[in-house]
């Protein structure tokens, strides 16, 4: 096992370097480096004729879909404008449905999400929409008012760091137009592209942000620590660490639906439908991201979106009475939700004031689902679900003193979230122990043989060894565990994190058996063999090169080399009349 | 942009602004490269460069901003004047029309900038003396009335460039030293050892130690 983990360390380390040669191979075109950020940068405005339109895209070759930009229009403003006067800030999620990506950026992209954890991979098929909007009352507008928005798209889920930049951006443009864009994209232009595991200094508008991109094993199960924050520097000063490129803020954002924040976890590790109701965008995307990241480092595998509303091209699709409601998250803000997702399983409902701490004797109960006629009803979890884990009595407490006795919201943020991921990982720990007991040993692994693959997951046979080394061992939680277990396996979440294993293990193995390829003498037990074993073991040589390109597997040019002399050298040593069949 | 261990105590922003064509990314070019870029493009907004020198046994990174001179980003590069710490004003000495309107860059630098900001004066291009339109002496007295540092240098030849640039950084870190720049101030465009993220990053990178600084 530890030479098989040693093999693998080595693997990475390979894989590493061959990312940099493949980086000075690569010749840098304009655009290049901002597309590994930014999709593009849309100004959204209100047009008296037309309603909400958009009114230019940098860079201008970016093509949309109809589609997106009737999506992207609508998401760029509040679903009821009234109450949001001054700036706002918050962000969405649609489907892309436009253009093909250039050859080139899919390697790029490919290579990062292979180093980075899973919760930071690129969306294959979603956008992100980062929104700056400004409402405030213009004389000079026939209307009477200046409503605009700045939308950053982007396919990195990274929150934090794009609602920090379209902040930068936004206000800036308002002031001084279209030019200033134009060098927020050409300094974006500048930056090195994202890779895992680099921190890197990023020049935008006067200021240079510095990030660190997390690599895969910085967020991970089994990696305890919790990024204590650094004090971000005012701007203006020359450098400006931001702390996190993904993290919301779980306390400030979750705190009036504290008491259940257990139940809510379990909602969102099994993939039940949920829905965020709040008073604007702002408030539902916060709780939606905080939601999704209840159960870091796992990836929640189906669609969120984090403000939603009823123009959305997804709108029938999700909200129809035909079906069962799908196993998705959405962020709502309009009064109309309230009725048309009457039949949802799972609702939050978020104040206005999201500070109000809840009356404790109240807000502890769940509400019923079909208390939930209009918008006034009160904040709070309105599910008939019952959690299958008991109570944790002792952070509550804390979080509760925390808030009498006024602890920075830092502290209780990192106490909530610390105390989250622990119990992601107590759940997630012994699925992990399992996956690793199905791996093969290292001596199996023969340059002869097939390379060898992952045993199939065995869901009774795993449940026999969470009873006696499950939970229990790292996590006080009493409760039917194994109940949660079994919803769990039901879900997108198990499915896609089992997958991800799984190829990332067999991946791994592959490269190991490629390994013990080239380092065993062919000739040798070529000359011990019947001919038409020796004709076998040139065409699975072949499988084995056609499977590194295939892949795109990261391998060393030299081994491909001496996989490739191996080849011709066994073919070389055969009859002339094989040779002739071989050789074509 | 990589940055690695942080081998630097200080982080200092300069500016470089003046009219369109006067030379300021072949400056750039020669100070971080040391080469002289022939055809070189129109600036779009802004270009970015750093350099590490070493000032009384100090090391201080340059984090540098070359603005567009274009007239359409004039009013977007006044956004990246803040917390310069200094700024390169730049004419070309055979063009008079780019001396002339040296004292509308200046109302902007000083405007946009604090008080503390240090304005380097450097008269392009010196090697075309055949072609000079501004005389030394004449730009040496704008200088002085208007306290600027100043120099003329050739971004082509490369003379000056070096003195320009770390002339900057030596007045700037003098004013450090005698109190007169407050390193605690909001926008010095200076600052001190970049908060080092070594702690946090600690525990999140179990195997790789590679920005663990020991500076």
């Amino acid at each position: 096992m530890n030479s098989l983990e040693k093999a693998v360390t080595q693997q990475i380390m390979r894989e590493r370097k061959n990312s940099e040669r493949e980086e000075m191979v690569n010749a840098i075109l304009p655009w290049d480096k901002f597309s590994q950020w930014l999709h593009c940068i849309c100004v959204v405005t209100f047009d008296l004729e037309l309603g909400q339109a958009l009114e230019f895209i940098y860079p201008s070759h970016i093509k949309l879909s109809d589609k997106e930009k009737m999506n992207i229009c609508y998401l760029s403003f509040p679903d009821s404008n009234s109450g949001c006067m001054g700036d706002t800030q918050f962000n969405f999620r649609i489907r892309q449905t436009s253009g093909k990506v250039n050859h080139h950026l899919l390697v790029r992209r490919k290579e990062y999400d292979r180093n980075s954890p899973v919760i930071l991979q690129s969306d294959p098929a979603h956008l992100f929409g980062f929104v700056y909007f400004r409402q405030v009352k213009d004389k000079s507008s026939r209307r009477g008012y200046f409503q605009k928005s700045v939308v950053l798209l982007s396919r990195l889920p990274y929150i934090n760091l794009f609602t920090e930049l379209v902040e930068l951006i936004a206000p800036e443009f308002f002031d001084k137009g279209e030019e200033l864009i134009e060098a927020a994209c050409h300094d974006i232009d500048q930056w090195s592209n994202p890779v895992p595991g680099d921190t890197l200094q990023l020049p935008i508008m006067g200021t240079v942000l510095q990030v660190k991109i997390p690599a895969k094993g910085d967020i991970k199960i089994g990696a305890l620590g919790i990024a204590r924050d650094a004090v971000p520097q005012p701007m203006g000063s020359p450098l400006t660490v931001v702390p996190s490129l993904h993290a919301v803020e779980t306390f400030m954002c979750l705190q009036p639906v504290l008491p259940h924040i257990q139940l809510l976890w379990e909602l969102v590790l099994t993939n039940e439908p949920l829905v965020v109701m709040g008073p604007s965008p702002g408030i539902t995307c916060g709780t939606v991201h905080a939601l999704i990241n209840t159960i870091s480092p796992l990836k929640y595998m189906t669609d969120y979106r984090p403000y939603f509303t009823i123009h959305d091209s997804e709108f029938k699709e999700y909200t129809t009475r035909t079906q069962g409601p799908p196993p998705v998250i959405l962020g709502v803000t309009n009064p109309f939700f309230a009725k048309t997702l009457q039949h949802w399983p799972h609702i939050v409902r978020i104040g206005e004031s999201i500070h109000a701490f809840l009356d404790k004797s109240k807000a502890n109960k769940p509400k019923k689902p079909g208390s939930l006629k209009t918008l006034e009803s009160k904040p709070g979890v309105y599910t008939q679900y019952k959690s299958f884990l008991s109570k944790d009595k002792t952070i509550q407490k804390r979080l509760a003193k925390g808030i009498q006795t006024r602890r920075p919201y830092e502290v209780q943020d990192a106490m909530l979230r610390r105390y989250l991921l622990e119990l992601t990982q107590s759940f997630m720990f012994s699925l992990e122990r399992y996956v690793t007991s199905l791996m093969p040993l290292q001596r199996n692994i023969s340059p002869w043989k097939h390379p060898p693959r992952l045993k199939a997951f065995d869901i009774e046979e795993f449940l026999r060894t969470v009873e006696h080394s499950g939970p229990q061992l790292t996590s006080g939680l009493k409760g039917d565990w194994e109940s949660l277990y079994r919803r769990f396996f039901k879900s997108a979440n198990f499915q896609g994190w089992f997958q991800n294993r799984e190829e990332e293990i067999n991946q791994k193995l592959l490269l190991l058996h490629l390994e013990a390829l080239s380092e065993a003498d062919l000739l040798k037990w070529c000359n011990e063999r019947e001919e038409v074993e020796v004709v076998d073991l040139v065409l699975k040589l072949r499988e084995r090169l056609n499977d590194i390109t295939e892949r795109n597997l990261p391998v060393k040019p030299e081994l491909i080399q001496k996989l490739h002399q191996g080849t011709e050298s066994i073919i070389r040593s055969l009859p002339e009349d094989l040779r002739g069949v071989l050789e074509k | 942009m990589t940055s690695g261990p942080y081998n630097y105590s200080y982080i200092f922003k300069y500016i470089i602004i003046g009219d369109m064509g006067v030379g300021k990314s072949c400056l750039l070019h020669q100070f971080t490269e040391k080469k002289f870029m022939a055809d070189c493009p129109h600036t779009i907004g802004v270009e970015f460069g750093t350099r590490i020198i070493e000032v009384s046994g100090q090391k201080i990174k340059l984090q540098i901003w070359d603005t567009a001179g274009q007239e359409r980003f004039r009013a977007v590069t006044r956004s990246y004047y803040r917390g310069a710490a200094g700024a390169l004003m730049v004419y070309d000495i055979t063009r008079r029309s780019t001396y002339n309107h040296l004292s509308s860059w200046l109302t902007d630098a000083r405007n946009l900038t604090n008080p503390n900001t240090v304005i380097f004066l450097i008269g392009n291009k010196s090697d075309l003396e055949a072609q000079r339109d501004v005389t030394y002496e004449e730009a040496k007295q704008f200088a002085e009335e208007n306290g600027l540092l100043f120099l003329e240098a050739s971004a082509k030849t490369g003379e000056h460039v070096e003195e320009a640039f770390l002339d900057t950084a030596r007045k700037i870190y003098q004013n450090i030293l005698d109190g007169s720049l407050d390193l605690n101030a909001a926008e010095t465009g200076v600052q001190h050892k970049p908060s080092a993220p070594d702690s946090n990053q600690a525990n999140l990178e179990p195997g790789g130690g590679k920005d663990s600084c020991s500076c």
